[in-house]
């Protein structure tokens, strides 16, 4: 039971990363490599906010999750825009956000020192029991926060028109041009939702944690979770990330926690063999 | 007017008296110390203190007329916390810049590979808080004949942890958690254990965990089921915050217990009062006098909260120093015997004395204990 509700906490990290991932990759067709850099870049936002500047902290999420946005954005403008429209092959893009995805580590370590930066705890270390099981405050404020932006952003991909355009360009690109959907400025605004979703993560790892130049290193973690659930599929994704939390957990918790990533990745190559598509998604109609 | 005349004039015969004091330390051809630390990255904290530590008792010295009366020049090189970097570096220091003795680094998983170097280029290598038995003999016991260090060894911290918790701490049962990517914890953790129950306590759970991971819930949930008295953590400041937090929060109430990875002024700060009730071993630090009035010379200086690796870079400047004084030379192999020969050396961290059959020191340990917003210092505590 323990166990479970752990399991649960450290994917509710990751489902809010892997969509990022999967919406970037339904659009774009490639792995957006500097995803978990956004996510590091939100939680210093906040931190430098809330420690340096001394706002308050609510005040703080929402400039750790604007600046997020700002870098992701930053990021489609300046670097995978130009190669888009220079019509480069898509593996471009993938070496220029491997290229970002180190240049933002270094930068943060020049900027900030490598040494561990403590985000205010909200609660102090305090825990809730129930039925046997410890339930951390901070991570039912995560949980509960993970699962309300997760449905919001499962409404905006399908009940909105935004939500349309981002199925129609992901299903084909072209035609959707053609029938008047702005691609640009539909890759934007998705570029700026995950950007948002990532400065959230991050915040909130950062809470749990600690903030450091490597804590984008996670995103590998959600980037495993969006292939299990299917590359290109938000729904997926955030399956796949609770998933692997809690394959992650019984590994650790049961067989050794020295396999544990070898479980993972093992499951990931497997998940690649088997079948290609991931859990939910089926074929490229269902991107998005 | 008269007065002023003389005063200044004397003034002037006074400082001209002092300049060539100063003109005659040897600038040309200075004696030359390595230091081998982590200077970026999440461990820069102690690698930055250590070569402060030096550049500042280096400043010293050639205030007061140098080494053999030539210039002491300190040169630091990063080897970010990692085996191959700082294998790089130590390599760097002695075949470019042509360093006599090195310091550094502070890390036993970076010595290890630094020793049977240090071998072949015959230049001496002092490590600071690398406590493996590793750093300085083999595997099978034999000395690396270059290779020293100043701190003492994962067994000796092991085994107070594992003494003072069961003798002066009255506990019975005890787990462990262990970073199975690091020789430091593995090794101080099983001296613990072994001490603990070689004593007549109980193991009741044991752990493991890697370097990197941030949520070890998994595995102290396990512990909690056994609910022991004592949890020996041997682990780094930032990991130890995390699992002390951790710990609190799936219903831990055994004290913890940690070895000098916990000696730094940011554990408080990092760990909200998770680790309150708990203890440490590690050296005497800033408790002595001759430390503390250094640690208030060197906060002025570098305007930096105080870290004991800072009186490991003065300890290991002056031990060098003492050598090649001794010595008559800073030839490296001629410091190596001195440095082997060394039977009292008294620095800021407290007496020591070297074993010349494994090159470890024998000196002083202390116990601290963690209180919700303070660390205090218990005292030297010997068995």
């Amino acid at each position: 039971m323990q166990q479970l509700v752990i399991g649960i906490s450290i994917g509710s990290i990751y489902a809010l990363i892997a969509p990022g991932y999967a919406l970037v990759y339904s659009l774009l067709d490639f792995s957006n490599w500097a995803h978990g850099e956004v996510c590091m870049l939100g939680a210093y936002c906040c931190f430098m906010a809330v420690k340096v500047a001394e706002l308050p902290f609510w005040l703080s999420c929402v400039l750790g999750v604007g600046g997020a946005v700002a870098v992701s954005l930053f990021n489609e403008r300046f670097a995978y825009r130009r190669i888009r429209s220079n019509g480069s092959p898509n593996m471009f893009l993938m070496i220029a956000a491997m290229g970002l995805s180190t240049t933002y580590q270094n930068l943060a370590n020049v900027i900030w020192g490598g040494k561990f930066k403590q985000m205010p705890k909200l609660f102090s270390v305090s825990s809730i029991n129930v039925g046997g099981a410890f339930i951390g405050t901070t991570d039912l404020l995560c949980l509960a926060l993970a699962l309300i932006v997760l449905a919001l952003l499962l409404y905006i991909i399908r009940k909105t028109q935004f939500g349309l355009h981002v199925r129609a360009v992901a299903c084909a690109g072209r035609t959707a041009a053609l029938l008047g959907v702005k691609i640009d400025r539909v890759i934007a605004r998705v570029f700026m939702l995950a950007g948002a979703l990532a400065g959230l993560a991050g915040i909130l790892y950062g809470m749990k944690y600690n903030v450091y130049p490597t804590m984008g290193n996670v995103g590998l973690k959600a980037f495993v979770a969006s292939v299990i659930g299917g590359l290109g599929s938000v729904p997926g994704a955030i399956v796949g990330a609770i998933l692997l939390g809690l394959i992650e957990t019984i590994a650790s918790g049961y067989i050794s926690s020295g396999l544990r990533d070898l479980i993972s990745f093992s499951l990931l190559i497997l998940i690649l063999l088997v079948r290609p598509s991931g859990l939910m998604g089926v074929d490229v109609q269902d991107k998005a | 007017m008269k007065k002023v005349l003389v005063l200044v004039l004397s003034a002037l015969l006074l400082s001209l008296s002092v300049l060539p004091a100063l003109a005659e330390l040897d600038t040309e051809n200075p004696v030359l110390i390595g230091y081998v630390g982590a200077l970026s990255g999440d461990t820069a904290l102690w690698g930055q203190a250590g070569l402060n530590g030096m550049l500042l008792t280096a400043k010293q010295i050639n205030e007061e007329g140098g080494i053999l009366g030539r210039e002491v020049k300190v040169i630091g090189l990063d080897g970010k916390g990692v085996s191959d970097d700082s294998v790089a570096a130590y390599k760097k220091l002695v075949e470019e810049y042509g360093v006599s003795a090195v310091v550094g680094t502070n890390f036993s998983s970076c010595n290890i590979p630094i020793a049977s170097v240090a071998d072949e280029l015959k230049v001496p290598v002092i490590a600071t808080a690398a406590s493996n038995e590793l750093v300085t003999v083999d595997a099978d016991g034999n000395l690396h004949p270059y290779s020293f260090r100043l701190c003492f060894i994962d067994s000796y911290m092991g085994y107070l942890a594992g003494s003072y918790a069961y003798n002066e701490l009255g506990l019975r049962t005890a787990a462990v958690i262990e970073d199975i990517t690091d020789s430091y914890s593995t090794s101080v953790g099983n001296y613990m254990v072994e001490t603990f129950t070689s004593l007549g306590g109980e193991l009741v759970a044991s752990e493991e965990a890697q370097n990197g991971d941030n949520d070890f819930r998994t595995q102290l949930t396990k512990i909690a089921a056994k609910q022991p008295d004592v949890l020996f953590v041997p682990w780094n400041y930032e990991n130890v915050a995390l699992i002390g937090q951790q710990a609190r929060e799936v219903g831990i109430t055994a004290v913890l217990f940690g070895a000098d990875g916990w000696d730094t002024t940011e554990l408080i700060e990092l760990s909200n009062g998770a680790l309150e009730g708990g203890y440490y071993v590690s050296r005497p630090g800033f408790n002595l006098p001759e430390a503390a009035a250094y640690g208030e010379i060197y906060a002025a200086e570098y305007n930096v909260a105080l870290e004991t690796e800072c009186l490991y870079g003065n300890d290991g400047v002056q031990w060098i120093k003492t050598a090649i004084e001794a010595a008559g030379s800073d030839d490296p192999t001629a410091i190596r015997d001195q440095l082997e020969a060394t039977e009292s050396f008294d620095g800021l961290l407290g007496h020591m004395s070297i074993d010349p059959s494994n090159h470890n020191p024998s000196r002083d340990a202390a116990i601290f204990r963690v209180d919700s917003d303070v660390v205090t210092y218990v005292g030297i505590y010997e068995p």
